[in-house]
């Protein structure tokens, strides 16, 4: 099993980039871990590195509910970037409104990158399954 | 030379003999003949010697045969005369002598045969014997007389026919002179003259029709014949006959002019007529007969009377022909309609007839067949018959009673069963019944009025009256007459009378049954009412009259326009026009009236054109419920279903917001302890149980949030109070002192002091210490924190702005999100995106509603509605 490169988690919520953190680091799956507390901080950094033609995540999780601007706001951003890439991308969300859903059923079908729906809490299991390269 | 014959000498001996001399051998073959024989015979171009008998004169007759034979027995036959017909065919008689021809031996070798021509005698006897038989038996039997004239004696003899004739006494004796001056002067007496000239020097029998004058003066017409007689061959006289053709002629002239008028009449006459003999067989047919049927005389004549072409086909009509034929011939006289074909096959109806006709001495001789068209007669009395029969059936089968009655007594002299029925009368009672008997009850002055009616009219009604049944009872009556004459000149009165106790009733029914349907209709709790083509009302009801408030009167005969507002009317008038173009009706449709005065009323309404018995539209039935008041709370309705579903959507959302925060929490939790219970390392666990209690304190604050949400939604029976905003934005300032120096904030309460608007106070309060505290949370870091109140009222609504001089906000990137939980725009360590979510609650609560206008760097407006009526 090959490392991933770099991982990268959008979300508000400390505790939640707390414990993904940790569980990346106990499964020793990342080389490197960025985090961002909102989607507009994570585009910013993503732009800039697509810029730079710099690293960028092989692997996103992305909370939904955050201020300034959303984990569909980002979404929608990420997706105008050129990237080539197929990148995994990982809703975590504790939402169970079916608009969210939706919203993910529309972007899988316009986006060549792979997009996962997961409700928290996440565990060391899934982490696993879900932190590979897309 | 034949054999065994004399010498030639013998034979030039015969040849000189000069009488008609042939000697025959026993063949009968010619050996020696006299000239004079071969002239007589005219044998010139023949060699007769050698030839037999048979050949110069054909077949020997059975006598001459007998006489040849027995001459050559040695009998000699006596003179006889026969007849021979010459070469040209000219008549000659012979008197034949046969002698046996002796050779010197007395053996018989032939026959000597003499002849004679004694033609010019026999002719002379014969006329004379003709001549004499012709005048005996016509002066016997006719009146025909002879006279002689005797050449050698110039004498004139005249029998005495023909003395009575020339009406002489039977005393008379004629000479030529005086018997043609009897002839008239003129051309009578010079033809006679001639033709007797002539009878005198060529021997020229002659036959004229003369006329002449009797002694006695009668002109007579005669026919004088004269024949030369001859005596050897010269004229001894002349004989010949006086016949009066007077009557003759007469008769002819009267039978050829008879004639001509039986052919003119026979031929130009309409009928058709045919002359049959007793066998049916046609002797002649008239022109009018040919032209009908296209047909040639000689196409008719000679042939039978039942294959003549005009018959139909079938074979009895054939047989039936030959039976009436039959019959005819025995004396019947035939007569009958039947139908023949013309030229094109039409069948023509004929009025035919066939009469034997007799002679004079009463035998059938022959059948005179005649046919007269009668097309147009028997159309006639097919229409004759038919119009009786029509009126017949009239008169009897009519529901009108028909009485004919004496117009000077009364008498009633006929009726038709109708009148036996209405009345009971039956026919025995004519003769009995009179008209006054039926009409009691009819005033003196009436009847009167009636009786002069008639005389200066002819005529009278119809007018009502009552008709007295047989049994007494009454029944109303329409009469009317009219005064027909008879030959008589007795004065009749026709009058027909229509029983009307039906129609009265009926006439009562139906006053009934309007009143009936006037009430129904006035109680319908519906608008009803007629319009005509033009859209004028000719019939409204109660209901209508009430919306339209107006007397009927005013209401007949106006239009839409005169009540409702223009708008109303056209539209009205539209589908009015609709209705009758199209003839569908508009059924249930809602259609919404202003009056004049403004007032709206909404209707079901129904359309329905109006159809007459011709078909034609003649406007249109309306028929209108109101239903504004259904109108109204189906709009309620519609409000509260909008209400609900608002309502409904805002629970939905807030129980996704509840769940979503309850599980973020819980999920952090039961991670935390999952990391918590496999942790060895006490310096992680540490951190990590004060993790624990972070998401223990987040968790209780977010209760708390909920609890408030909840509190706000929860809370139906909202106190709503007037509250003088002026005051409670100075309270919130008073509150906020501290806060509003720390930033160097300004609040400008531009609000009337004494403008009320309907609020929950502390709801007020807290909205007003929301927008305050958030336009200075959000304020521009450059420039100080302003904030301006203002107040205005718009409709039912008072409008608080609240304006800042702050950071803004995106509104097209976060518009939508604005007003939601835990919604964030700004990176604040303060904003914790509930306190717009509450705001917005609280004044949802009260039943305002919020709405803002942002700009990114300059600041934001947000404007509160309070509701002032609910």
């Amino acid at each position: 099993m090959t490392k991933i490169k770099s991982v990268c988690i959008i979300d508000d919520d400390p505790i939640t980039v707390f414990g993904i953190k940790k569980m990346l680091s106990l499964l020793d799956l990342a080389e490197e871990i960025k985090t961002y507390v909102n989607g507009k901080e994570a585009i910013d950094d993503i732009s800039k590195r697509v810029k730079n033609q710099q690293t960028i995540p092989q692997v996103i999780f992305l909370d939904i509910n955050m201020p300034i601007m959303d984990g569909w706001q980002f979404l929608e951003k990420f997706l105008e970037l050129e990237v080539e890439e197929k990148i995994r991308i990982n809703i975590v969300t504790s939402s169970i409104d079916p608009y969210d859903k939706q919203q993910w059923e529309r972007f899988k079908e316009i986006t060549h990158h792979l997009l996962e729906f997961k409700n928290k809490p996440i565990r060391k299991n899934d982490i696993l399954e879900i932190t590979k390269a897309a | 030379m034949l054999r065994g014959t004399p010498t030639v000498t013998l034979n030039y001996l015969v040849k000189q003999l000069p009488t008609a001399t042939a000697f025959i051998n026993k063949n009968y073959e010619v050996v020696h003949v006299s000239d004079k024989w071969i002239n007589d015979f005219d044998f010139h171009s023949r060699d007769v010697i050698g030839r037999s008998l048979t050949e110069l004169f054909g077949n020997i007759d059975k006598d001459w045969g007998k006489a040849l034979k027995d001459c050559l027995k040695g009998v000699a036959s006596g003179e006889s005369v026969h007849q021979h017909i010459g070469a040209d065919e000219e008549v000659q008689w012979f008197e034949w002598q046969n002698i046996p021809w002796y050779d010197e031996k007395e053996n018989i070798i032939g026959i000597i045969l003499q002849t004679e021509d004694v033609t010019e005698r026999i002719n002379v006897e014969l006329q004379a014997e003709k001549l004499e038989t012709l005048l005996a038996a016509k002066s016997e039997i006719t009146d025909v007389g002879s006279w002689e004239f005797d050449l050698e004696r110039n004498q004139l003899k005249w029998c005495e026919i023909t003395k009575k004739i020339h009406e002489v006494v039977p005393t008379y004796e004629p000479n030529l002179d005086t018997a043609i001056n009897f002839y008239k002067e003129g051309y009578g007496r010079n033809t006679i003259a001639m033709a007797f000239d002539n009878a005198i020097q060529k021997g020229e029998a002659y036959e004229v029709s003369c006329e002449l004058i009797t002694a006695k003066g009668n002109e007579i017409t005669v026919i004088a014949t004269g024949k030369p007689i001859f005596k050897k061959g010269k004229l001894i006289g002349l004989v010949g006959t006086f016949r009066d053709i007077t009557p003759k002629i007469k008769s002819e002239l009267k039978s050829k002019r008879q004639e001509r008028h039986f052919k003119s009449i026979f031929n130009s006459s309409y009928q058709f007529t045919g002359i049959l003999d007793t066998q049916g067989t046609f002797l002649e047919i008239n022109e009018t007969a040919l032209l009908f049927s296209g047909l040639k005389e000689e196409e008719v004549v000679n042939k039978k009377f039942w294959d003549a072409y005009w018959w139909p086909i079938p074979d009895y009509v054939k047989e039936g022909l030959k039976e009436i034929i039959k019959a005819a011939s025995e004396g019947e006289v035939m007569r009958s309609e039947i139908v023949v074909l013309d030229k094109d096959k039409n069948p023509i109806p004929v009025d035919f007839s066939l009469k034997p006709v007799y002679d004079e001495h009463g035998n059938i001789f022959s059948l005179l067949a005649e046919g007269r068209m009668i097309k147009e007669m028997v159309a006639a009395r097919r229409k004759l018959k038919e119009s009786e029969k029509k009126f017949r059936a009239l008169y009897e089968l009519s529901p009108t009673s028909y009485i004919l009655s004496d117009f000077e007594t009364g008498e009633i002299l006929d009726f038709n069963s109708s009148f036996e029925k209405t009345t009971g009368y039956t026919r025995e009672h004519l003769g009995k019944l009179k008209v006054q008997d039926i009409l009691m009850t009819v005033s003196k002055t009436q009847l009167h009025r009636i009786i002069k009616e008639i005389e200066s009219t002819n005529t009278f009604g119809p007018e009502e009256q009552e008709y007295i049944k047989k049994d007494g009872t009454k029944f109303p009556v329409l009469v009317s007459g009219s005064l027909v004459g008879n030959k008589k000149g007795r004065k009749l009165l026709w009058s027909t009378a229509q029983d009307i106790s039906e129609s009265k009733y009926t006439e009562a029914q139906l006053r009934e049954e309007k009143r009936l349907l006037k009430t129904l209709i006035n109680n319908l709790p519906l608008n009803v009412y007629i319009k005509d083509l033009e859209s004028r009302k000719i019939l409204v009801n109660k209901a209508e009259l009430d919306y339209v408030g107006l007397k009927e009167s005013d209401v007949i005969g106006k239009n839409d326009f005169d009540f409702y507002d223009k708008k109303s009317a056209q539209i009205s008038r539209e589908e009015d026009l609709e209705v009758i173009n199209s003839r569908n009706p508009m059924l249930r449709k809602e259609t919404i009236n202003v009056k004049k005065d403004g007032t709206t009323t909404s209707f079901l309404s129904s359309k329905i054109p109006l159809v007459g018995s011709d078909n034609k539209v003649k406007g249109l039935i309306g028929i209108s419920l109101d239903i504004s008041d259904l109108k109204r709370k189906e709009d309620e309705l519609h409000d509260l279903i909008n209400v609900t579903s608002i309502q409904n959507k805002k629970l939905v959302n807030f129980a996704h917001i509840v769940s979503h925060n309850l599980r973020s929490h819980t999920a952090n939790f039961s991670m935390l302890l999952d990391f918590l219970v496999s942790e060895t390392d006490a310096e992680e666990k540490n951190r990590i149980i004060k993790m624990l209690m972070e998401a223990s304190d987040n968790l209780l604050e977010t209760l708390e949030n909920l609890n408030e949400v909840v509190a706000i939604s929860t809370n139906i029976n909202l106190d709503k109070k007037p509250v003088c905003l002026f005051e409670k934005i100075q309270n919130v300032e008073k509150n906020l002192t501290a806060y509003l120096k720390n930033y160097n904030a300004v609040i400008i309460n531009d609000v009337e002091e004494d403008l009320e608007v309907k609020a929950v106070p502390a709801y007020a309060e807290s909205i007003l210490m929301n927008f305050i505290t958030n336009a200075i949370k959000y304020r521009n870091p450059m420039r100080k924190p302003v904030v301006r109140l203002t107040a205005e009222t718009d409709g039912d609504y008072t409008v608080l702005s609240i304006k800042d001089n702050g950071l803004g906000i995106d509104l097209e990137e976060h518009g939508s999100k604005l007003f939601g939980m835990y919604k964030t725009f700004h990176e604040n360590p303060d904003a914790r995106g509930i306190g717009l979510y509450i705001t917005k609650n609280q004044i949802e609560a009260m039943n305002g509603k919020i709405t803002v206008d942002s700009e990114v760097g300059k600041g934001t407006t947000f404007k509160i509605y309070f509701n002032d009526k609910n």
